[in-house]
């Protein structure tokens, strides 16, 4: 099965305006999404994988937001397009998952008119079509009674259903490019495992390219084909899901495998990454931005100007450092940061 | 002696409706449970929302009313106390909140969101207070110096260590934990719970842990108890619940969890998929003839099951 580039990002940079500086939340990301493929996109709060996602999007306020780069969606550079052409790809060929099933419908609206609402901007149906095809819709994201939900209001709607309406409306138009905010963060795990099996049937009946954009490490376990870990606005590394997994090597990554409690299990205490994520404007710009929160590692292993290299087949990591990262090993790094 | 014993617990939300605003039904959000929690173990309540469980956590502190039922706390029945005799027994048993963000009082300092307890229950001069308010800070791991900040001037893991603190000040000895970390990233949950697993040991503290992670669950606690609309439908050490689910609903839960390694994504979608079915059709199973779920039958001495 041959895969096409579906979604080329070149050198992606995005700042946000503070005061009157600009500071990148996206700093010169490459990625690429193919066809019939799932890309995570794994960090934890602050690291740029909203904004990332956004970006693409188009969705940041332009008077406070610069772009640089470029963003190839079928051979097309959205970055070059004008609000009103731009209007035309967003919902009809991309389409986007909210993380809060709540706020990202409207209360005041009935679900079958906010399934419409895209269906009416980019198609030429009649009001009757439509209505057969949301209620198609609602049918295949696993809606027991279209008829009924298609008349009814959000809040009459359970966590789980809503984020279904969420989903009809995502692939209302049928788009050949997906991305999922954190789908599943706000629902519990029962629900959480049917919307993702549910995402995962259509992804492979559509054949859609998807970001998944996540801070569950499980999620992604189960979802993607590839994933890209970032740590403050950069890709520190890329790999095939089964190579991340079974051979993480950025120091990052690692920290975070060893924090999370279920893969941990056994291990009486977990690892803890010493100091915060950096705030935008007080982002290390030169040399390896994880430095700061790995001080017991000798500072003349990172690169001066860290790279992505290629350590094997698709298996990218940021910076030397990795060579040389072990976990604390007295107790005294472990310790609490004092602040 | 009982350390702590929940009877027959009761919590009820009543329906009003038709004429002169009568009770016409129930929402029973804690309806009959029994538990009991030793000295210096973890008990995880674990459940999805709406279960029940953050209910039977506030109704241990007061903060719920319980329609019937009993409270036992060192012997006495916290229910039946008055106001009065009842005030002894608050400073033993303290709360941490879910959200960092929503639980410290932005307009306050650290000093006066720590000091609260101290100031309502023991007679201290200020220079008293401030000094104990820098001990427990210091055995949160944060700086004396910063008594004078803010609640904004802080990340989301100091912060919920600052309502650590303020759970610690009058020396607990119960605390309940309702969903401390969920709003957490991974890393700076991993800072929480080592600690909460350190103050134990330090200050011999007994948890009642709620939260809906079977992860965190698995990593934090001795014994379990899953709810399910409002019962608990099965109990035992995590080794029992993990190895040895019986309920037809922990199985459900627990094969919903991600599994981490995915070269098996295809083999756990596989079996989630078996219990679901498993799950659909032996539902009913599980309910009386009211459609309640049924009393808990011990298995060992440890594991109790909600089996027909």
């Amino acid at each position: 099965m041959s895969k096409q580039p579906l979604l080329k990002i070149n050198n992606l940079s995005t700042s946000f305006r503070i005061g009157d500086d600009y500071y990148a939340a996206v700093d010169d990301v490459s990625l690429t999404v193919n066809e019939n493929e799932v890309v995570a996109i794994v960090g934890e709060s602050g690291c740029g994988k909203s904004a990332l996602a956004l970006s693409i999007m188009q969705l940041h306020p332009q008077e406070r937001t610069k772009m640089a780069g470029e963003v190839l969606f079928n051979g097309k550079n959205l970055l070059s397009l004008s609000v009103s052409e731009m209007n035309k790809v967003r919902g009809k060929d991309m389409g986007m998952i909210f993380q809060d099933p709540l706020t990202a419908l409207n209360p005041l609206m009935r679900v079958g008119q906010q399934i419409e609402e895209s269906m009416k901007n980019h198609l030429q149906l009649s009001d009757a079509e439509m209505k057969k095809r949301s209620l198609e819709l609602l049918n295949k994201v696993g809606i027991p009674n279209p008829e009924r939900t298609y008349m009814q209001y959000p809040h009459e709607l359970s966590g789980g259903m809503r984020q279904r309406v969420v989903i009809a409306i995502a692939i209302a138009c049928e788009p050949k490019f997906l991305i999922a905010d954190e789908p599943t963060t706000a629902l519990d795990v029962t629900i959480q495992a049917q919307i993702l099996d549910l995402m995962r049937d259509l992804q492979s009946q559509m054949k859609t390219g998807i970001i998944l954009i996540t801070h569950d490490l499980g999620v992604v376990a189960e979802m993607a084909d590839k994933v890209a870990v970032m740590y403050a606005g950069e890709i520190v590394e890329f790999a095939d899901v089964s190579t991340l997994y079974n051979n993480p090597l950025h120091p990052y990554t690692r920290s975070l495998f060893n924090s999370i409690p279920s893969a941990a299990h056994g291990q009486d205490r977990l690892h803890v990454i010493q100091g915060i994520v950096p705030s935008l404007k007080n982002l290390p710009r030169t040399g390896c931005r994880f430095s700061e929160r790995i001080p017991w590692i000798d500072s003349a292993t990172h690169e001066e100007h860290p790279a992505l290299h290629e350590v094997e087949k698709d298996h990218f990591v940021r910076c030397s450092c990795y060579q040389h990262f072990h976990f604390p090993k007295d107790a005294e790094d472990l310790k609490y940061d004092i602040s | 002696m009982t350390f702590l014993k929940l009877e027959n617990l009761k919590v009820y939300y009543p329906v009003r409706g038709g004429f002169f605003k009568r009770v016409v039904d129930n929402v029973k959000a804690v309806d009959d449970i029994t538990l009991e929690l030793k000295e210096g173990e973890t008990y995880g309540l674990v459940g999805e929302s709406g279960c029940g469980k953050s209910t039977t956590g506030r109704t241990l502190l007061g903060l719920n009313k319980a329609t019937s039922g009993k409270i036992i706390f060192n012997d006495v029945d916290l229910l039946s106390l008055n106001r009065r005799e009842y005030s002894q027994y608050r400073k033993d048993i303290q709360m941490i909140f879910q959200d960092p963000y929503s639980s410290l009082n932005p307009r306050k300092r650290v000093i006066d969101i720590i000091a609260e307890p101290i100031r309502n229950f023991e007679k201290l001069s200020s220079k008293e207070v401030k000094r104990k308010v820098q001990e427990v800070l210091e055995k949160v791991g944060l700086s004396p110096e910063s008594i004078y900040k803010y609640p904004h001037e802080f990340s989301g893991g100091q912060r919920q260590r600052i309502g650590i603190a303020r759970a610690l000040t009058l020396n607990p000895r119960l605390i309940v934990a309702d969903e401390p970390v969920s709003a957490l990233d991974v890393s700076v949950q991993a800072q929480v719970l080592n600690f909460m697993k350190d103050i134990q040991k330090e200050f011999n503290l007994t948890y009642l842990f709620i939260s809906h992670d079977l992860g965190i669950i698995r990593h934090m606690c001795d014994r379990i108890g899953i709810m399910y609309k409002g019962r608990i439908v099965e109990q035992g050490t995590t080794e029992d619940i993990y190895e040895n689910p019986q309920h037809i609903y922990t199985k459900r839960l627990l094969s919903a969890i991600p599994d981490i390694n995915p070269d098996n994504r295809d083999k756990h979608m596989a079996f989630r998929k078996q219990v679901d079915a498993e799950f659909n059709n032996s539902f009913n199973q599980y309910f009386d003839t009211e459609g309640k779920i049924v009393d808990l039958r011990p298995l060992s001495e440890t594991h109790s099951v909600a089996l027909p």
